[in-house]
């Protein structure tokens, strides 16, 4: 194997030093200024701070929708630098789950097919393996009784919740998240993240959470405060991981 | 299925209406050029079968003397191209062993020899200049359709009587007469004979209706006064394809000249091939406008979908499955297109190979002429999968070319 780091001992995400700069002369903006993070398996990890810091920008680079002008970040501890776009596209579809703020469905697809799309392109599972993943993630997300309603006719929050059950649809390492639950109804919401954070901890993911939601941060175990395209603060929340319900959220 | 055929394939199906726009424009571009090749080729072949069976691949005429010009090649003067300069002696030398030697080549089916030449008939209301073949009947029967051109009277009148004529049908239709009249044909030489009109053909070239006629060689000698002499040998060929290199061969071999019937009709040919060529390119406007329509239609769907190309790209779909959602979709418009088109444009050739039309002119004929032939509908095919591939390329690497995070950023986020 090319790359003896790659166990499950390395980091599934991190990146030392990101800058990123955005627009064009005089509207330039230093969007990023030296973040640097280590995403740990089976944690979550918030990322809270002010409308415009760089919060969504970070997001795109440590999901390879983009990349950074300087730094360094790898993925299950093999460097992405200079990686061809397919490489990344690989690595986007088999390693990665990402969602959105808004959900983006394939609007002539039904909930099911939706989720069944980045299955495809992984092409790990036959046909009826994919159908009965998918009908159990979007169980999973109080979905099961829509599985075959085009994405159209679904609301705002359920067209949501499709979406995060789309993240996990490949079952990612990394599952990334911009403000996921900014238009969820707060029942949905905990339901949503109760799911997310479950998960994380039962398989062993990283999950990192762009979120305005107090709570919501409040019961991640690590919370990373950004302000002006930096990392100001990284504070852990220590629990009982044993005993831990995390059904105190969202209330 | 692929992933990316699949949503192509998706995408399609949702959107039925505006595609249906250019799917109509594949379909009626491929089936009028089919239709139209069928048409000006039926025409193209109906001549052809009609100059194959009238005068054969190839007709074998004059002898010549080669004449060698002398070139002062020690001076490092110009070595012409070796075409010769010829003088040509009127009419056949050894018909007998020409027609023995050429019937040893496989591709030779059989060869017909006769004298021809221009005289004056008159008939009891009208005199007409014609051109008169004598004819050896049952090798000429064997060499051309002459037994299916026959449309009143019949050979054995001709074949049993010594001053039999056979008339071509428009030529028969000036002079006035009916199988069975008495007709005077006169030499130029003075010399003149008492015929009974035998028969009546129609080649279906009017060239030919309107100025041919038959008679024994015999008598076509004593009225050039040409005694003994044979003017032309028709060849036939199994493969009238061969005819240019077969009679270049001829003419080597026999020091006469000959010439296929691509030479002797290249002007005819050539109007053909011109209408060919003129309809091919006409039609391909209309599947160049359905691949203009295609173009239109594969933007608005990419503009209308950014969003989701971009959820796609974020998702692990790379450049080239983009690509090919897009491309695929044309691929679809271009099949169905197609094979539509192809049945359609079938129907329309059976159509009009029925409309009971009478053509005049340079070709005689009852019906529209069509051929039946696959390379029109293979020819069709591709010029309608290079349009619609074509047009749909564009926005297809349009699509795949967006940058996903450009995307995401602008819708909000
Ligand atoms: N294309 C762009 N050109 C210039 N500046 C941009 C561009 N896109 C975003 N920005 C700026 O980058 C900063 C960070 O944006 P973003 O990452 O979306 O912040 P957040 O997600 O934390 O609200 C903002 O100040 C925003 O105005
Ligand atoms: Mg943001």
């Amino acid at each position: 194997m090319n790359h003896p780091m790659e166990t499950d001992d390395a980091l599934p995400l991190e990146c030392e030093n990101l800058e990123r700069f955005l627009g064009q002369e005089e509207a330039r903006v230093h969007v990023l200024r030296g973040v640097s993070l280590a995403l740990q398996r089976g944690y979550t990890h918030a990322v809270v701070g002010p409308s415009g810091c760089g919060k969504s920008s970070l997001l795109y680079i440590l999901g390879l929708l983009d990349r950074p002008d300087a730094g360094q970040l790898a993925i299950g501890g093999r460097p992405v630098a200079g990686l061809r776009d397919d490489e990344l596209s690989r690595q986007r579809n088999e390693l990665l789950g990402f969602i959105f703020q808004f959900h983006f469905l394939l609007q002539d697809f039904t909930a099911l097919e939706n989720i069944m799309i980045p299955m495809r392109q992984l092409g790990r599972w036959n046909e009826p393996t994919m159908r009965d993943r998918a009908a159990h993630l979007l169980d999973a997300v109080g979905l099961g009784n829509k599985l075959h309603r085009p994405s159209r006719h679904l609301s705002g929050g359920e067209q949501q919740r499709v979406a995060i059950a789309r993240a996990l649809a490949n079952d990612p390492e990394v599952i990334l998240a911009d403000e996921p639950t900014g238009n969820l109804y707060t029942a949905n919401s905990t339901r949503v993240f109760t799911l997310l954070t479950e998960l994380v901890r039962r398989e062993n993911k990283a999950l990192l959470l762009v979120t305005h939601n107090p709570a919501i941060a409040s019961a991640c175990d690590w919370v990373l405060t950004m302000s002006d395209g930096q990392i100001v603060e990284q504070q852990y929340n220590p629990r009982d991981r044993e005993s831990d319900k995390s059904d105190h959220v969202g209330e | 299925m692929r992933p990316s055929l699949y949503i192509g394939l998706r995408f399609t199906v949702s959107r039925k209406r505006s595609l249906l726009f250019s799917l109509l424009g594949v379909i009626f571009g491929v089936a009028f050029y089919i239709v139209l090749q069928a048409q000006t080729q039926g025409f193209e072949q109906y001549f052809i079968k009609t100059i194959l069976g009238t005068s054969g691949a190839i007709v074998v005429s004059d002898r010549y003397q080669n004449r060698y010009t002398t070139f002062d090649n020690a001076q490092g003067g110009t070595v012409m191209s070796g075409q010769q300069r010829r003088k040509y002696y009127e009419g056949i030398t050894d018909a007998a062993e020409i027609m023995r030697v050429a019937r040893q080549f496989p591709n030779v089916l059989a060869c017909a020899p006769l004298v021809q030449g221009n005289i004056t008939a008159r008939g009891d209301f009208q005199t007409e200049i014609m051109t008169v073949q004598g004819i050896d009947l049952e090798l000429q029967l064997r060499a051309t359709a002459l037994r299916d051109q026959i449309i009143a009277g019949n050979l054995n009148d001709f074949r049993v009587n010594p001053s039999g004529l056979m008339l071509g049908s428009l030529l028969a239709d000036k002079l006035q007469l009916k199988v069975g009249d008495n007709v005077t044909l006169l030499g130029n030489g003075g010399e003149r004979k008492a015929m009974t009109l035998s028969a009546v053909f129609r080649s279906g070239v009017n060239a030919i209706d309107e100025r041919r006629g038959y008679v024994t060689t015999r008598v076509a000698q004593a009225l050039l006064e040409k005694p003994s002499m044979i003017s032309q040998i028709i060849v036939t060929l199994r493969d009238p394809d061969r005819a240019p290199a077969m009679s270049m061969h001829f003419e080597r071999l026999f020091g006469h000249r000959a010439r296929s019937w691509q030479e002797r009709e290249q002007g005819n040919l050539q109007v053909f091939s011109t209408l060919r060529i003129s309809a091919a390119i006409t039609v391909s406007l209309i599947i160049m406008l359905a691949g203009a329509l295609i173009f239109n239609t594969l933007t608005m769907t990419v503009l209308d979908k950014v969003r989701e190309i971009a959820i796609l790209r974020s998702m692990g779909y790379r450049r080239l499955d983009i690509t090919v959602v897009f491309v695929f979709q044309g691929f679809i418009i271009a099949t169905l297109g197609s094979i539509l088109g192809a049945g359609f444009g079938a129907l329309l050739t059976y159509g009009i190979s029925q409309i009971p039309i009478k053509v005049r002119g340079v070709l005689y004929a009852d019906r529209f002429l069509v051929a039946w032939d696959v390379h029109h509908y293979i020819y069709a095919a591709i010029i309608a999968f290079f349009a619609v591939l074509t047009a749909s390329y564009f926005p297809a690497r349009r699509a795949a070319n967006l940058a996903p995070v450009d995307i995401l950023r602008g819708s909000g986020q």
